[in-house]
């Protein structure tokens, strides 16, 4: 396996159609191990579709996805489950299971290193709660364990998405809109944890982001998306209020 | 409101109204708290060993056991084999049902008879519905005075609650015992058939339709109010337009279940399907049974799946969880624009206007075929059978030994209605994850479980009688095959409608497919699968009768002999017994739902 110069990600002349719509056209992208990187753009960029492009949950149309050194379309689905647990992802909507007390849902980012008997009894009789409550503890929330799922606050559920991804102690760590639905000052923590996870555990960590500052004051470097293309790749020193401005142009502003 | 309340709140289906709706569903729930700690007061909090949750599950066990001894299950004497001569002989008359003309025209009359029955039923039960919801509805006791709202919650005092728990007793009543009562009022007259139904179902339909008044937002009516206008203006112009497509959902979800009840009526005289089935029974003609369940699955198959379609028509749609993937669908994209055009709604929905016009002509149709004449519900003989029934019915008969028997009785039919409850739940359970996949396992699973439920309980109960001997067994069986298609269909709609996000989350992690289902799904299906459980448990106590009226067993064999020695006096303290027994069972439904949520 290839993992020379500590390459995280590659993708090559990737295309994503569904139906007439082109979701990205011609995208080529590499990350660095332990880099942060902020996806930036206005709905409709591609972000989203980039983030399951890279844990595998979307193949692409045309071009190839290699992640931690596998090209994910020829994987078999062992080895390719292998790889997808070792990125965690924090999904916008968290997607995390309502009913399922908190345990349960960290425990959740475990299932790919269980066995079926032991992640069914582990609804029954906690297993490797320990575990689970380190990292809750890393994202500040430790006494919420054993708490219902849906009865935690918007900026708790996001907690609880990061801990799942934690306790899969990721390589890589893919954020979608992590604060979109967040207050500016939950943001600003959100931001922050992911910034310690990220220098902590030297994984990367990909996000995307609607706000620009974030982008700017927690990311070593923006790639800024539009109409399924990539407009710039630079680092955030780099990236001028004019590189920005293009994209959010208001004409033509997506396909 | 965060993501994951959204997520978890899907609208509240009209189908659960019936059996969900006074236990608030998340729907309701009080959405995430600030709170810290708010959950372990409530017993979720906890590791402890024995929660609410887990105590009332030993306890939901130790029923079943209990109910599987009272049943006779582990004695000898419980199986017939002669039997099975019998059962071999019925399933080998499925491939040559009776299609002579003579009985093809027979059967075709029947239908329509049935069909009939069921139309006019439901058209009277939403009639019934309409007014009694507007009049139970807890906005139109509050609005009762023209008075400026006093801050804080507003009183709907006594008199509301009185209204809403009359309603629950018609319904205690099964239609079956509502016809066999209405049969010595108006003699043998079509409209037995038509009340026996719309009575029980007018109320329940009362009851949902005035908790569908009450969710509708009330901020257009208060306006409307404050501005002047008169409570009935008011609400028909604000409250009612904004209920409406789930006021019509809920109606033909109601024409489904009267069509079973219709075929059922039949057992006990009424005519059409169910008549025809018992004549051909009794008369071991099973190539008439075969023709006649082979319509009765038809015409069932057809009203569920019109029905189907005309719900899905009109309750809201749910975008985000309905889509495969949250995204909106690419055709929605315009090309060149690049902005989202929704497709332009055609204004009138060609589906919801034919299926209203066909209910039009369906219910005039159904007067003519049944040729009902309303003027017999208040000519002088049905006044003087009134008074004769209730003057043979009182004094009650009240003694110490009919007591002991009506208890032990009420425990059998207690203990037949948690058995039936209890198997139809665990075979649905599994049975609804294959019906809602696609492909051939799936079509196979939705016949089997539209057959289950199209056939009538009491046919499943002759059939069990064949090979095992009469008593609550066969009943409990008879109902659990029957409930368990009825379930399996409910619940592969829960598994239909569950956000489809969690399982791709930790699919995307690298979860396998069963670990993923295990967690993603399971535990999402499983309170509202227990919801459903609690909610036909309530209905089975009451159909335990049906069962009962072919010799099963329990509070409704009892009441088929008293009905026949015309022993009014008795009859009524059995009907007591089973309204306080339907009662008792709701209460505990209710509070097991809520423990379990």
């Amino acid at each position: 396996m290839e993992e020379s110069e500590n390459v995280a990600v590659t993708l090559r002349g990737v295309s994503v159609r569904f139906g007439a719509n082109h979701a990205l056209e011609g995208i080529d992208l590499v990350l660095r191990q332990g880099e942060r990187v902020a996806l930036a753009g206005p709905s409709g960029a591609g972000k989203t579709t980039l983030l399951s492009l890279l844990n595998g949950s979307l193949s692409p149309t045309t071009g190839t996805v290699e992640v931690l050194g596998g090209d994910l379309s020829r994987l078999r689905p062992r080895d390719l489950r292998r790889v997808q647990g070792r990125v965690g992802t924090v999904h916008q909507h968290f997607d995390l299971v309502g009913p399922l007390r908190v345990v349960h849902n960290v425990n959740a980012g475990r299932l790919p290193a269980w066995s079926l008997p032991k992640a069914m009894w582990s609804l029954v009789s906690p297993q490797e709660a320990s575990g689970a409550e380190a990292a809750l503890a890393r994202v500040g929330i430790a006494e919420k364990l054993y708490e219902r799922t849906d009865r935690l606050s918007g900026g708790q559920q996001q907690r609880v998405a990061v801990a799942r991804a934690l306790v899969q102690q990721p390589e890589i760590l893919l954020a979608d809109e992590p604060i979109a639905s967040l207050d500016p000052g939950r943001s600003l923590e959100v931001m922050d944890l992911l910034r310690r996870l990220s220098d902590e555990t030297g994984m990367t960590l990909v996000v995307s982001l609607h706000a620009l500052a974030y982008a700017r004051s927690h990311c070593q470097r923006i790639v800024g998306m539009r109409g399924g293309r990539i407009v710039f790749d630079a680092a955030t020193a780099a990236v001028t209020e004019a590189m920005v401005a293009s994209l959010y142009r208001l004409e033509d502003a997506e396909v | 409101m965060t993501p994951l309340a959204q997520a978890g709140a899907p609208d509240l289906d009209v189908l659960e109204r019936e059996g969900l709706a006074n236990v608030p569903d998340t729907a309701h729930d009080p959405g995430p708290g600030p709170d810290p700690g708010d959950g372990r007061g409530r017993g979720y909090g906890q590791r402890s060993r024995l929660s609410p949750r887990r105590l009332w599950l030993v306890v939901l066990a130790a029923a079943f056991v209990a109910s599987l001894l009272s049943a006779g299950v582990g004695r000898r004497d419980l199986v017939n084999p002669g039997g099975w001569e019998m059962v071999r002989r019925f399933f080998g008359a499925a491939v040559r049902p009776e299609l002579g003309t003579e009985f093809l025209r027979l059967t075709w009359d029947s239908t329509l008879t049935t069909l009939s029955y069921a139309v006019l039923g439901t058209a009277l039960s939403v009639a019934i519905g309409i007014v009694g919801g507007v009049l139970v509805s807890q906005t139109w006791w509050r609005s009762s005075r023209q008075a400026p709202r006093r801050p804080g919650r507003a009183q709907v005092g006594g008199g509301w609650l009185a209204a809403r728990g009359a309603l629950g007793v018609p319904r205690a009543v099964h239609e079956a015992i509502w016809a066999l009562f209405l049969v010595n009022v108006l003699g043998r007259d079509p409209l037995v058939g038509v009340l026996a139904i719309a009575v029980p179902y007018g109320a329940v339909t009362a009851k949902v339709y005035s908790e569908l008044l009450d969710e509708a937002p009330a901020a257009a009516f208060r306006a409307l109010r404050a501005g002047g206008a008169g409570r009935l203006k008011a609400l028909f112009y604000s409250l009612g337009p904004q209920a409406l497509p789930d006021l019509v959902s809920y109606a033909f979800y109601r024409f489904e279940c009267s069509i079973r009840a219709a075929t059922i009526l039949g057992f006990i005289g009424a005519g059409g399907l169910g008549f025809q089935l018992s004549l051909s029974f009794q008369s071991l003609r099973y190539g008439e049974m075969w023709t006649l369940l082979y319509v009765l699955i038809l015409v069932s198959g057809l009203a569920d799946l019109w029905s189907r379609r005309l719900r899905s028509r009109l309750t809201s749609p749910k975008p985000a969880l309905r889509g495969h993937s949250g995204r909106i669908p690419p055709a929605m994209y315009s090309q060149a624009g690049g902005t989202v055009v929704g497709q332009a709604r055609p204004r009138r929905d060609r589906l919801l206007t034919g299926s209203l016009i066909l209910a039009g002509a369906l219910v005039v149709i159904s007067v003519w075929h049944l040729g009902i004449d309303v003027a017999r519900l208040w000519a002088g003989r049905t006044r003087t059978l009134l008074a004769d029934v209730a003057s043979s019915a009182f004094p009650p008969r009240l003694d110490g030994e009919a007591l002991t028997e009506l208890a032990r009785l009420s425990l059998e039919t207690l203990a037949m209605a948690v058995l039936a409850t209890a198997l139809a739940t665990a075979g649905a359970v599994v049975v609804a994850f294959v019906a809602a996949r696609r492909g051939a396992t799936s079509l196979l699973a939705r016949a089997v479980l539209l057959a289950c439920r199209a056939v009538p309980p009491p046919v499943w109960a002759l059939l069990f009688v064949f090979v095992l001997f009469p008593g609550p067994l066969p009943g409990a069986l008879a109902l659990a095959v029957y409930n368990f298609g009825i379930l399996g269909r409910l619940m592969a709609e829960v598994v239909e409608n569950l956000d489809p996000r969690p399982v791709r989350a930790l699919m995307a992690q690298g979860a396998g497919p069963a670990h993923a289902f295990v967690y993603g799904a399971l535990p999402v299906a499983l309170p509202r699968f227990a919801a459903y459980g609690l909610y036909r448990w309530e209905v089975t106590i009451r159909e335990t009768v049906v069962v009962g009226l072919v010799g099963a067993g329990g509070l409704g064999r009892l009441l088929q002999t008293q009905l026949a020695s015309f022993d009014y006096r008795s009859v009524v303290v059995t009907l007591a017994a089973l309204v306080v027994l339907t009662f008792v069972v709701d209460l505990a439904g209710a509070s097991l739902r809520r423990a379990l949520r």
